[in-house]
């Protein structure tokens, strides 16, 4: 092989590797938005569907003891004036399940496969126990928290379990360590298989690998909060004007959202001659949701 | 043969070349009124904004412009309807007015291009900060010299004036650090 040979074949092996390095340019476009439609979006048809389900396949009744209205968290950084929780009026639930579907409109939660389904493993936040809704209890000693290795889950001074979704690193510690199992892992990743409809900007969407639960509508809240500072800079805050989407949705008014600490809150004028209950295995962690029933 | 080695020499280069430019990242966008209007505009003569002229000189408040930023979560940038609002009327004797007016008439009607770089599991409120006393140049330092863009906010940017260490400078309350006072 001579000197302009071996030139030659170099060219046109640098030529070809070059054609090969480019054969996706005039596609980038194309593809990105052709990826975008398969992504198929639910109908809201779907997820009534999936609740429906759900709802007949049922769950354990709760257990319930007696329990004392819930006060001050017994933390260091406890806010003294805001202590959030609901109450769950058992005398006035008739178990329709419109919380359900409320709390996945507001929050974006994903459906499940069939597969999942068939395993009673939904996604949902509020799951229908004996004809009452049960939800994250928000533990004001919550054992969840306690054994998470990234801080994801955390509480809030007034009483929320919150939950830093970018901080979850899936080791499930959280979900194995809630005797009730209020979490919900998120297996799949929803968008990408189609799953997931993004009904609420305000919420971010959970990628695959995250442990998520009730929020207590941790996004109104927040929203409320700092709209109310901008606006009475030398007034306390303490989230009357606030409801939680399960609360807003119940037609009978059996789920009571409020502040345990405001005298002037519904919840405490609700429960305040009610017999207070929570599930016998988490009683003693000091629960901010708990059930009602009868009078005191 | 000479020839044939020139031409795929050449269409190499071309490759490289197609390859360097198609990997190159959008152009900035342009953040002043000034490039903005000289770009859709194509006139040569555009005026710049300066918020010397706009701002205390003449008793304007940054939220008059700024609608929202002492109330809402978010400070609204103004759009040429709002230049016009008070600008359909010549205001000064200044002979750049006419300038002004023309470039005015052929900007498009969003001179500011804003994007906001906050990710949707971080929360901003621009109005609490405003109240709780924090003041414009504090975050916006470069605004007075009408240079925008390229501020740095980050996590420890908040945190440091959450958590009271610039107290003794600023004369800043300590604010919440909990997790969830900002994220999602």
């Amino acid at each position: 092989m001579d000197r302009r040979e071996f030139i030659k074949v170099c060219s046109v092996m640098a030529a070809a590797g070059l054609l090969y390095g480019c054969r996706k340019i005039p596609f980038v476009g194309k593809a990105s938005s052709d990826e975008s439609l398969s992504r198929a979006i639910p109908a809201l048809k779907d997820f009534e569907d999936e609740v429906e389900k759900a709802m007949a396949r049922g769950g354990k009744n709760l257990d319930l003891v007696k329990v004392p209205m819930p006060s001050i968290l017994n933390a260091s950084d406890a806010d003294l004036q805001n202590r959030f929780g609901m109450a769950i009026d058992l005398d006035a639930c008739n178990g329709c399940g419109k919380c359900i579907m409320a709390c996945i409109v507001e929050n974006n939660i994903p459906l499940v496969t069939e597969e999942e389904r068939e395993k009673d493993r939904f996604m949902h936040w509020i799951k229908m126990r004996g004809d009452a809704p049960f939800m994250c209890a928000h533990c004001g000693d919550a054992p969840c928290e306690k054994v998470c290795p990234t801080g994801a889950a955390n509480h809030t001074p007034d009483g929320l379990s919150a939950m830093m979704y970018k901080r979850c690193a899936g080791s499930r510690f959280c979900g194995a360590n809630c005797p009730e199992k209020a979490r919900k892992f998120n297996y799949n990743d929803a968008e990408e298989l189609g799953l997931l409809r993004k009904f609420n900007a305000e919420v971010p969407v959970r990628g695959k690998g995250v442990m998520e639960k009730c929020s207590m509508c941790l996004q109104r809240l927040q929203n409320d909060r700092l709209r109310f500072k901008a606006e009475h800079p030398f007034n306390e805050w303490r989230g009357r004007n606030v409801k939680t989407a399960c609360a807003e949705a119940c037609p009978r008014n059996a789920i009571i959202f409020g502040n345990w600490l405001d005298p002037e809150s519904p919840l405490v004028k609700a429960a305040k001659h009610r017999e207070l209950f929570a599930p016998r295995s988490i009683a003693k962690f000091d629960p901010s949701v708990v059930y009602m029933r009868g009078r005191r | 043969m000479k020839y044939f080695a020139v031409t795929v020499l050449g269409a190499i280069f071309a490759f490289l070349l197609a390859d360097f430019m198609l990997a190159q990242p959008s152009s900035p966008q342009s953040t002043s009124l000034q490039a903005s209007l000289s770009d859709a505009g194509g006139n040569a003569t555009a005026i710049a904004f300066k918020h010397a002229l706009h701002g205390d000189s003449i008793g304007l408040d940054c939220a008059h412009c700024h609608t929202g930023a002492k109330t809402a979560a978010h400070a609204y940038m103004p759009s040429k309807s709002d230049c016009i609002d008070c600008h359909r009327l010549p205001l000064t004797e200044n002979p750049g007015i006419e300038t002004l007016d023309s470039a005015l008439s052929v900007a498009p009607s969003e001179p500011w291009v804003k994007k906001s770089m906050l990710p949707d599991h971080v929360q901003f409120h621009h109005g609490v900060h405003t109240v709780a006393g924090v003041s414009c140049d504090e975050c916006h330092g470069n605004y007075k010299s009408d240079s925008y863009g390229g501020e740095k906010f980050d996590m420890r940017t908040c945190l440091a004036c959450h958590r009271g260490e610039t107290d003794a400078s600023r004369n800043f309350k300590r604010a919440a650090t909990y997790c969830a006072a900002c994220h999602r």
